[in-house]
C-alpha cells in the first residue's frame, strides 16, 4: 500500500496527523511530513495511514493499492 | 457499473417549517429509498446516504457547481462566479485568491487572539451564570473576530447577519423563504461590489488581499465583486449554528461534558461529533454534466443533484449509532459537514478554531448547563438554533 499526497492541495489541517502520528506530522510551519514518501507502508502502519488519508478534509490523500 | 434501475421517488416537500425543525425521518426515508431519489416537489436527485455523497463531492468534473449549488435558478445566476458557484481550472483559481490565508497553516498567527477573545467572553458569561449561548456566545466570538479578519468597513456590518441568512435561504427551492431572502441578498451583493468600487476595506484583511490580487491583473474587479461574496455569505452563520449546537447537545448529554472536561484533547473530535449530528449546512446541490449514475442509478445529463450533508452524517451504512452524540467516536472525522475535496469549506480552519477556543474556555470553567428556553431560527440551508437559554453551574 502507498499514499501519494498532493502536496498543492494540502491546507495544513492536520486531521490525518491526529488519526495517524507516526505516518503524517505538521512541522513547526504547519507543512505536512509524510514518513512513507515513495515507499509502500510498513504493514504495522497500514491501518492508521488508512485512516489518515481518509479524514483529509481537502481529499490531498490518495490511497494507491 | 450497470445502470438499469430507474430512481425511486420521494413526494414529500423537504423544506416545509415541519420538515425543517425535524428533518431526520424524511432523510432515513430517503436513505432508505436508495442511493439516489428523484425529489417530486424539487425536481432534483437526492444522494442522502454516506458513500455516494461523498463519491459526488470528489467527482467534480461529473457533478460541477456552477448553475448547480441551489435549488432554483435566480439563485444560481445570482451567485455564478464565486469560488461557491464555480468549476475547475477557474475554480482553483480564485479558491487560491480567496482561500490561502485562511489555511490552517496561515492562520497559525491567529490561534492566540482566537483563544484570548474567547476566554474573555466565556469568563464573562460564566459570571453572569445565565445566558443565551447564541446571541450572547456563539453570535459573539465570530462577530468579534471575523469582520475585522476580513476588514469590512464599520457601516453595514449590523446587516451581516441578515444577509448571509438571507443568503442561504435562497439556496432552497423557490419557497417563500427564499422568495423573501432574494432582495436581501440583492442588498448584500450591492455592498459587495461597494466594497470593491471604493476600496473601503481595512488594511491587511483578506478583503484587501483580494483587492490587491485585483490590482495585480490576477483577477478582474467583476471576479473581484463575486468573490466578495464568498466572505459576505458563509464566514458567519455555519459557527454560529455548530456553537449553539454544541451548547444544546452538551447541555442534555452531561456524561459527554464530563469527558471532555477529563480530557480536553477530546475537544478537536467532538467538534466534528458536533457538525456530524447537528449539521450547520443541509445540502448543497450540483448539476451532471453529462450522462452519468449514482449508486447504479443513472442521472442524466442536466439533472440537478442534492447532496444532504445533514443525511449522510447519519447514515446507519457508515456510522453506528448515527443518532447518538458520542464525542469519543473514532470516525467522526469522516463526517461530510464541510463538503470535501475541490469545494470543501475554506473557512474551516477557523471555524474549527473558534469553536474548540470556545469549548476549551468553558471545559476548564463549566461543570454543568442547564437548558431553559430554546428555539429554532429556520432557514433553507443552516440548521440552527435562535435562542439556547442555560444556566451554567461551576465548580467554586
Amino acid at each position: 500500500m502507498k499514499i501519494e499526497v498532493d502536496y498543492k492541495r494540502c491546507e495544513g489541517h492536520g486531521l490525518c496527523e491526529d488519526q495517524a502520528p507516526d505516518v503524517f506530522e505538521l512541522d513547526d510551519e504547519g507543512d505536512l511530513i509524510y514518513q512513507f514518501e515513495g515507499q509502500d507502508v510498513p504493514a504495522e502502519h497500514q491501518t492508521a495511514a488508512a485512516r489518515g488519508a481518509a479524514a483529509c478534509p481537502v481529499a490531498a490523500l490518495r490511497v494507491v493499492q | 457499473m450497470t445502470t438499469t434501475e430507474t430512481a425511486p421517488t420521494y413526494s414529500g416537500d423537504i423544506y416545509t417549517d415541519a420538515a425543517l425543525l425535524e428533518p431526520y425521518e424524511d432523510y432515513r426515508a430517503l436513505r432508505e429509498l436508495g442511493p439516489a431519489v428523484w425529489l417530486e416537489k424539487h425536481g432534483a436527485y437526492a444522494v442522502a446516504r454516506y458513500d455516494e455523497a461523498r463519491a459526488v463531492l470528489m467527482d467534480s468534473d461529473t457533478f460541477r457547481s456552477a448553475n448547480g449549488i441551489a435549488l432554483n435558478e435566480p439563485a444560481n445566476e445570482a451567485i455564478l462566479g464565486c469560488t461557491l458557484a464555480s468549476d475547475g481550472e477557474l475554480h482553483a483559481h480564485l479558491r487560491q485568491v480567496v482561500a490561502h490565508r485562511l489555511t490552517p497553516r496561515a492562520l497559525r498567527p491567529m490561534k492566540d487572539l482566537v483563544r484570548e477573545r474567547a476566554d474573555e467572553l466565556v469568563a464573562e458569561l460564566v459570571e453572569r451564570r445565565s445566558f443565551d449561548a447564541v446571541a450572547d456566545l456563539a453570535r459573539a466570538l465570530p462577530l468579534s473576530i471575523v469582520p475585522d479578519f476580513i476588514g469590512w468597513p464599520q457601516e453595514g456590518r449590523e446587516h451581516l447577519l441578515r444577509w448571509a441568512g438571507a443568503n442561504f435561504d435562497s439556496f432552497g427551492p423557490m419557497n417563500e423563504r427564499a422568495q423573501r431572502a432574494m432582495p436581501q441578498c440583492g442588498e448584500m451583493a450591492a455592498f459587495g461590489a461597494e466594497v470593491v468600487r471604493t476600496g473601503n476595506v481595512l488594511p491587511g484583511s483578506l478583503g484587501a488581499g483580494v483587492l490587491e490580487a485585483r490590482d495585480k491583473g490576477e483577477v478582474t474587479t467583476e471576479q473581484t465583486m463575486m468573490l466578495m461574496l464568498d466572505y459576505l455569505a458563509p464566514s458567519l452563520d455555519t459557527t454560529i449554528s455548530a456553537v449553539g449546537s454544541a451548547i444544546w447537545l452538551f447541555s442534555q448529554h452531561p456524561d459527554q461534558w464530563d469527558l471532555l472536561r477529563k480530557d480536553p484533547s477530546l475537544i478537536p473530535n467532538a467538534v466534528n461529533e458536533i457538525v456530524r449530528i447537528e449539521s450547520p449546512i443541509r445540502a448543497f446541490g450540483r448539476l451532471a454534466n453529462e450522462d452519468t449514475e449514482i449508486g447504479g442509478v443513472p442521472i442524466p445529463a442536466g439533472s440537478r443533484v442534492l447532496v444532504i450533508y445533514a443525511s449522510a452524517n447519519r447514515d446507519e451504512r457508515k456510522f453506528e449509532r448515527p443518532d447518538e452524540f458520542d464525542v469519543t467516536r473514532r470516525d467522526a472525522v469522516h463526517q461530510l459537514g464541510f463538503g470535501l475535496g475541490d469545494h470543501g469549506c475554506a473557512g474551516q480552519g477557523l471555524a474549527r478554531m473558534e469553536t474548540e477556543s470556545l469549548l476549551h474556555a468553558l471545559a476548564q470553567r463549566v461543570t454543568r448547563f442547564h437548558l431553559g428556553e430554546t428555539e429554532r431560527a429556520l432557514n433553507n440551508l443552516i440548521r440552527a438554533f435562535g435562542t439556547v437559554r442555560v444556566t451554567v453551574d461551576t465548580e467554586d
